[in-house]
């Protein structure tokens, strides 16, 4: 409401982006959907001289499939990859994770790209990258590099990114044969930020699960996988899975005023239960 | 009967008892209606305060030259800087007796904070964009002091004092019978400790208004209010002679008794008053969450002793209300809840004490409900398991012990209207059928039924008033005027309802103008369920002496009998012949009978009330109801959904049935918010929810149909014989959802929100 | 401090086309209010949680109140007043939202017409009144508990009307 001016630049290319991040007066900060800058900037809590739009960079709201790839913009919308296609077919577990973010009206306008360099810890789309094994191209003006979802996200809002490099593309493998996924969170309302939400993968074969990613957010101060999780339910059926999750390690819950530390426990093991059951019963196991 | 109860015949009614659309509602759906934060006035400034960051302490030092030398800046002020620099909150409206309390605080604190987001200076701007920068320029150096931000803790011995007078706000106290021997006789006694939370009006509608100073130096204010009387606070703080201000208010965006105690007014008046330009001012939502009164929080000892057949022996109840920081209407609102405290049911020996101490958290003030609403929980949990314990039904227990007319509550006060109590618990059950199965494995469902009652009305001593002027106009068609706020309740609307029906005029021929403290006779609060009640009278008396003045001309011209006259849509009829309404306006000019009338209406009286309360009579009238939950509880997620929500009322007539629904559904639903979602959480006196994104209330998802059973005994004394609806339905869903949830898994949940993790840890309870 | 920006936007605001010169850094919702003169979008939040500042840009739901006007110049906007007939009256879902009381203060009106407005727009095939709940979650009501705009978007739907 009462916000103190700033200048606006609109890129029409991630490389004049980076340019006008070095060029305007600072702070200069990209805009993407602005579904988390503007709730910010309106706040108070955050006092951008430039808002530079990335809305202009059009070829980066593209979607396409490549040799066992999605080559998704940073520019593509919550709302697109929910509709897309190719996103529904290829790699579904994205579809299913992004129709928990928000209301419609942060569908439609909030980026991949957004939510991957915000980086909120209970955010939706880094867990679904974390657990897909996705990898994000930065770039800086010409230059490009590419990180993996895991080393990207590294705390609460914090990210391996530097402040003049954008979020480009992201690389998601797609589902394979065999595989199947599953996706469930606990949040206060429908369209809340998750209290915890957990993502799962899995190979099943003759009703058993061969190989499994299995995730959460909303324990760490980022999106992780549960390694010793992944190992022990191998050879697991649906009705096995209860016993063979068990307590899942490396989780560190907060306390705060949404959740007890406990609580995200609990919710740790009974979702981490609920998406890979999920996730065989879609992989053609028998799993309820 | 009570010759105050009014009573009518359904089939007389025309207008009245209809579920007529309104018409404000087609503008608001058009978009048409300009709520107060939407007028724009030429060459307007804008105003926005600087607040303390902190809960408490002793404010060393305000700078206001960095912010003054700011360009757009165009006034700073302080505490100092105003005439009086005291809101004294007494009892708003229209009335001047205002005993137990002694609220008081500076519009801006010139020394001393004790709430976080307490207003310390106000700064004026001739645009918003350069506010945020003017606010931060202003430097305030504070040396923070002890924080108290629990009231049992404020009232132990050598706490910190929030206020030198001490942290004790009110105290009162009942005391009816001998309780000490009925526990020690009693076949059973149940024990419970129950607490409510801070919660936030949370209209969709943030503070805002302008201000302008109008012909001969009126100074005018359009602002969001439940009260057009405050413009007599803004005048004591101004220093202006009170018919110098005057307070407008157009359609609100929601009260709940959160637009009752000024919010932007003294601060939209200080900057007019001092620029002598327009100037708005609009609170963001956070504003809103962190410094506007919230509902208080409570904490309810109760034991109750019974019979073996269930009939209730002695109620022995403790309540500790935190009040916040400023008592605003903090001891009226302990009043009520100490009136309420044993619910609609006779209870033979009764003591009570409760108390409302400071706190450094949010000030708490009137929320609807104010007060009566906290003590359902602890009333209904007891209920509940004194059926436990006596293996009796629920329905039963409470059936056994109502309330019927000529009965006295705890207080001394005798219930003068039918009580159709047992009536509402018997239409919620046949409703319902038998109770769901579970959806699934690892699912368990529970239901629970609680009933209530709630004073409409405002408490008798206030000798409360409203006054209301119907008159024709020259075409035939009528105008009413009434100083009433509408705050989406459909109060003007229904205005119109009684006029035309007493008057016998089409509605479409009606015309209400409301809420101008200058131009509209003042009618008082939009309150305390209480304008139906005051305004609603008022109306039909002004409208009923008119219709009298109209037929007994007319029978002067005709000579046919008053009697025998009818008032009908545009013309008055008799047995010789039908005079159109506009010869009868003629006729009443030529023969000087006027065709507009003041009507005043006097509520009930009663004497004040003391520490130790007792009284013939506290408030005027009551409604009841009763209210039945199915709720199915996750037992993996401690997750509650409800699935089925019945309630039903005796609203003794139902001006305007879709209104009826409407306030039972809205006022439900913002229960529901109570039981299940809305927590305003502070800690250590910070508020940790100021934004919607913490606040947590309900969306369309989170609730179900809320199917309404409307009763009308016929008796209430509104007009028509009419209830106020808009308080009652937010009790019962308090204690209807932990209850339902209760028979879900075997353990009662006591303290508010009924959380997941709350769940998850009684059923945790249950297994250890 | 570096100087703050004026820019020239253009937008069709239910069928007007305004063009203003005006702070870079205004919001949509403050752009149709102070700008335009269209306040039937409200702010309630600024947080995009509650919805009364809900739009359509372009055809698309968003919150005014998160978007800046300048991101979307040359766009076409609709707020509720825009659902009216072009003689001002009630549109067919407006009418079914006064029939049914769907508001009581109305603060929260325009934006969930709005909201409502793109359900039965793309809606595929009849939605049940759990569907309807679910859809507007993101628009909150303190005055009615819903239920009278549950009553009325679900009439609607079922005397054809397509937002
Ligand atoms: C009411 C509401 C509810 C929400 N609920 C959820 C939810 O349940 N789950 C969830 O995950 N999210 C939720 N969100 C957030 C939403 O998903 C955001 O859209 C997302 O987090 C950010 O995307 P954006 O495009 O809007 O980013 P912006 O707001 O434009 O930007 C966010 C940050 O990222 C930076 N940035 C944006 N794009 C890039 C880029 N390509 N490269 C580098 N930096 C960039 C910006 O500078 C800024 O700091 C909610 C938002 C709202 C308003
Ligand atoms: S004001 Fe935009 S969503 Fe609340
Ligand atoms: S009608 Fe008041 S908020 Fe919806």
């Amino acid at each position: 409401m009462f916000v103190t001016p700033f200048r606006y630049a609109r890129a029409r290319s991630f490389a004049e982006a980076c340019e006008l991040l070095r060029s305007e007066p600072a702070p200069a900060i990209p805009i993407a959907g602005g579904q988390s800058l503007l709730p910010m900037v309106n706040l108070g809590l955050v006092e951008p001289a430039t808002v530079v739009d990335l809305g202009g960079v059009r070829e980066a709201r593209q979607i396409v499939a490549e040799d066992g790839y999605l080559r998704i913009g940073a520019l593509a919308r919550h709302a697109d990859l929910e509709r897309d296609e190719l996103v529904r077919t290829r790699q579904p577990l994205l579809a299913d994770a992004v129709r928990w973010i928000g209301s419609p009206r942060v569908r439609a306008r909030g980026t991949v790209g957004g939510s991957i360099a915000h980086a909120d810890p209970v955010a939706e789309i880094p867990l679904a990258m974390t657990v897909l094994g996705a990898s994000y191209e930065l770039r800086d003006g010409a230059q490009a590099r590419t990180v993996g979802a895991s080393d990207f996200h590294l705390g609460p809002f914090t990210t391996a990114r530097a402040p003049e490099e954008l979020v480009a593309e992201i690389r998601v493998p797609v589902l394979g044969p065999g595989w199947g996924w599953g996706f469930t969170e606990v949040s206060p309302r429908l369209g809340d930020f998750a209290i915890v939400a957990a993502a799962a993968l899995v190979r099943v074969v003759d009703g058993r699960i061969v190989e499994a990613r299995a995730g959460l957010s909303g324990v760490a101060g980022r999106p992780i996988r549960i390694g010793a999780v992944e190992v022990r339910v191998e050879g697991a059926r649906a009705e096995d899975l209860e016993d063979r999750v068990g307590e899942p390690e490396g989780l560190e819950p907060i306390d705060d005023e949404v959740a007890s530390a406990e609580y995200r426990r609990q919710l740790a093991r009974v979702l981490l239960v609920r998406a890979l059951r999920r996730a065989v019963e879609r992989a053609g196991g028998s799993g309820r | 009967m009570n010759d105050e109860v009014r009573t009518s015949k359904l089939d007389e009614l025309r207008v009245v008892h209809r579920p007529l659309a309104r018409h404000d509602q087609a503008e608001k759906i058009a978009g048409t209606t300009r709520y107060a934060g939407d007028l724009v006035l030429p060459h307007m400034l804008h105003a926005r305060l600087v607040r303390a960051q902190v809960p408490s302490g002793r404010i060393l030092r305000r700078d206001v030259s960095a912010a003054r030398e700011l360009p757009g800046v165009v006034d700073v002020l302080l505490g100092e800087d105003i005439p009086n620099n005291e809101i004294r909150v007494d009892v708003p409206g229209q009335t001047i007796e205002v005993q137990p309390l002694r609220a008081s605080m500076q519009v801006l604190a010139t020394d001393r904070v004790r709430f976080h987001g307490e207003p310390i200076a106000l700064v004026v701007a001739d645009s918003e964009d350069v506010l945020a920068r003017a606010c931060s320029l202003v430097e305030v150096e504070i040396e923070e002091l002890p924080v108290v931000s629990d009231p049992a803790a404020a009232l132990a011995e050598g706490a910190p004092l929030v206020h030198e007078t001490g942290n004790l706000l009110a105290e009162w106290t009942i005391d009816r019978g001998d309780v000490d021997a009925a526990l020690a006789e009693a076949a059973v006694v149940v024990e419970g400790e129950y607490r409510t939370q801070f919660v936030d009006h949370a209209y969709l509608e943030p503070e805002a208004g302008v201000g302008w100073i109008d012909d001969d130096g009126v100074l005018t204010l359009r602002v969001a209010t439940q009260v057009v009387e405050h413009y007599r606070d803004v005048a004591r703080i101004l220093g202006l002679p009170e018919a110098k201000v005057r307070v407008i208010a157009p359609y609100v965006g929601g009260g709940f008794g959160g637009k009752e105690d000024m919010t932007v007014e003294p601060y939209i008046a200080l900057a007019v008053w001092r620029t002598r330009r327009p100037v708005r001012m609009q609170w963001t939502r956070n504003e809103s969450l962190l410094a506007r009164p919230k509902r208080h929080r409570m904490t309810m000892r109760y034991r109750t002793a019974a019979a073996a057949d269930g009939s209730l022996l002695a109620q022995d109840v403790e309540i500790l209300a935190d009040a916040g920081a400023y008592a605003y209407l903090s001891a009226l609102v302990l009043l009520y809840a100490t009136v309420h405290a044993c619910g609609p049911y006779r209870v033979p020996n009764v003591k009570i004490r409760s108390r409302a101490a400071y706190t450094n958290n949010p000030p708490a003030s009137a929320f609807r409900g104010f007060g009566g609403m906290q003590v359902v929980l602890g009333y209904e949990s007891q209920m509940d398991a004194l059926a436990r314990r006596l293996g009796m039904d629920p329905g039963e227990v409470r059936k056994r012990n109502a309330l019927v007319r000529g009965d006295r509550l705890p207080v001394g006060q005798e219930l003068i209207t039918e009580v159709q109590l047992p009536q509402t618990i018997d239409a919620v059950r046949e409703r319902a059928g038998p109770k769901p199965q579970p959806s699934g494995p690892r699912r368990v469902v529970g239901r629970a039924i609680a009933s209530n009652f709630q004073s409409y009305g405002r408490l008798v001593w206030l000798n409360d008033s409203a006054a209301a002027w119907v008159g024709f106009q020259a075409d035939g068609s009528l105008t009413v005027r009434c100083g009433v706020p509408d705050i989406g309740g459909g109060q003007a609307f229904s205005l119109g309802q009684i006029a035309a029906e007493v008057l016998g005029v089409e509605l479409e021929r009606v015309t209400v103008h409301f809420g101008d403290s200058a131009l509209t006779p003042l009618a008082g609060t939009t309150t305390a369920t209480r304008q139906l009640l005051m305004s609603g009278n008022a109306v039909y008396e002004a409208a009923t002496a008119l219709r009298a003045n109209l037929l007994a001309a007319v029978a002067a011209a005709t000579g046919d009998p008053v009697e025998s006259l009818t008032l009908e849509p545009g013309a008055v009829s008799g047995p010789t012949r039908r005079v159109p309404i506009e010869e009868v306006l003629a006729i009443c000019r030529r023969g000087n009978v006027p065709v507009e009338a003041l009507g005043t209406f006097f509520g009930p009286k009663g004497r004040p009330v003391t520490r130790e309360l007792a009284g013939e009579r506290i408030f005027p009238d009551f409604t009841f109801g009763t209210h039945l939950a199915d709720v199915e509880v996750d037992l993996d997620t401690g997750q509650v959904r409800v699935l089925r929500y019945i309630a039903a009322h005796d609203v003794g007539r139902a001006i305007n049935p879709k209104s009826v629904e409407g306030q039972i559904s809205g006022g439900v639903v913002q229960g529901l918010g109570q039981a299940l979602l809305e927590e305003l959480v502070v800690r250590d006196g910070v508020n940790l929810t100021p934004g919607l994104f913490r606040y947590l209330m309900p969306t369309a998802a989170d609730v179900p149909d809320i199917e309404a059973v409307v009763l009308e005994s016929g008796e209430g004394v509104g007009p028509f014989g009419a209830r106020g609806i808009g308080e009652p339905p937010i009790g019962p869903p308090i204690a209807v959802i932990p209850l339902a949830v209760a028979d879900a898994i075997g353990v009662q949940i006591t303290a508010l929100p009924v959380t997941p993790e709350r769940v998850l840890a009684a059923i945790a309870s249950r297994r250890g | 401090m570096s100087e703050p920006m004026t820019m020239d936007i253009t937008l069709t605001v239910n069928g007007r086309r305004v063009a203003a010169t005006t702070g870079a850094h205004l919001s949509l919702l403050r752009w149709l209010r102070e700008v335009a003169g269209v306040t039937d979008p409200k702010y309630g939040c600024g947080e995009g949680v509650c919805g009364a500042c809900t739009v359509l840009i372009d055809g698309e739901l968003a919150s005014a109140c998160l978007v800046l006007a300048a991101q979307v110049d040359g766009a076409s906007i609709t707020t509720a007043a825009g659902l009216c007939e072009p003689d001002g009256s009630l549109g067919a879902l407006q009418r079914s939202f006064h029939e049914h009381h769907a508001a009581q203060c109305g603060f929260c009106t325009p934006g969930l017409l709005v909201c409502a407005h793109a359900l039965l727009r793309d809606a595929r095939g009849r939605l049940s009144r759990q569907e309807i709940r679910e859809a507007l979650h993101g628009n909150l009501c303190r005055c009615t508990g819903y239920q009278p705009i549950v009553d009325a978007i679900e009439d609607a739907q079922s005397r054809g009307v397509q937002g």
